[in-house]
């Protein structure tokens, strides 16, 4: 079910960010693997958003 | 599809080698993407870049270079074929990043001193472009017998490799200008 999260607003030039992809990574350290990861998924979700105004990237960690 | 940046294709010489025959091909394709209206690109050279190797991944993560791959559409990746892969160098410095390059093109250039143009390296690199977010396109350039290719100096001295990288460029650019498309208008249903 799709839930509103807050946009992720472009640090380079202030435009509202598009949310394009959710990548599994897997915790590299104890602590990350002990707080945040998704024991269905079997890792962590970073999702990768895009700036349509100037082309910069930013990720943030799913909650 | 907004098209008011242009499409941003660098080329990464993906060996620190020494008389790297390499750096012919990557020089080479800078030359056709500058020929390109609407497409800037520039030549990464990893052997400039700082690679530790007291650590790895997003610890070695260099700022510049993290930049660089940000405001990429695309990536030409030219590697050479050393025994049988591609270096381990090459793959070092691309694991210090990975938002950088989600849903972006990537496209690679094969090189090797014998005749098969580096379709091993390239075939082992695909599962690693894949994990990294990156999409390959189906077109290759392969320098076989590359010492045939270029004189010491870099001349191209068969004019079959420009066809062959003007068909390459063809698709990825339609790559790179559909992921950016994507990635700046669709969003992720979540």
């Amino acid at each position: 079910m799709a839930t509103q999260k807050k946009k992720v607003i472009c640090p380079k030039c202030g435009d509202e960010m598009n949310h394009h992809a959710d990548k599994l990574v897997h915790p590299v350290t104890a602590e990350d693997a002990s707080r945040d990861a998704n024991a269905t998924l079997g890792g962590l979700i970073e999702e990768t958003h895009s700036c349509p105004g100037c082309g910069a990237v930013e990720s943030r960690r799913a909650e | 599809m907004m098209e008011h940046r242009p499409l941003n294709i660098p080329v990464i010489l993906g060996t620190t080698r020494k008389g790297r025959m390499s750096e012919h091909a990557a020089r080479f394709m800078v030359g056709q993407i500058e020929k390109r209206d609407g497409v800037k690109t520039e030549l990464i050279d990893i052997s400039k870049l700082p690679m530790p190797v007291d650590d790895a991944g997003d610890g070695i993560k260099d700022p510049a270079f993290s930049e660089k791959m940000a405001m990429a559409d695309a990536l030409v990746i030219v590697s050479p074929e050393y025994n049988h892969s591609f270096p381990g160098l090459l793959k070092h410095i691309l694991d210090s990043c990975l938002k950088e390059y989600i849903h972006k093109a990537a496209g690679i250039v094969g090189v090797s001193a014998g005749p098969f143009g580096g379709v091993r390296a390239i075939q082992d690199f695909l599962p690693v472009i894949r994990e990294l977010g990156l999409v390959n396109i189906f077109w290759d350039v392969n320098f076989g017998n590359v010492s045939k290719v270029f004189d010491e100096s870099g001349k191209l001295l068969d004019e079959a490799f420009v066809s062959r990288a003007d068909k390459f460029l063809n698709e990825l650019v339609w790559m790179a200008k559909t992921l950016r498309y994507g990635r700046d208008n669709i969003a992720l249903d979540s």
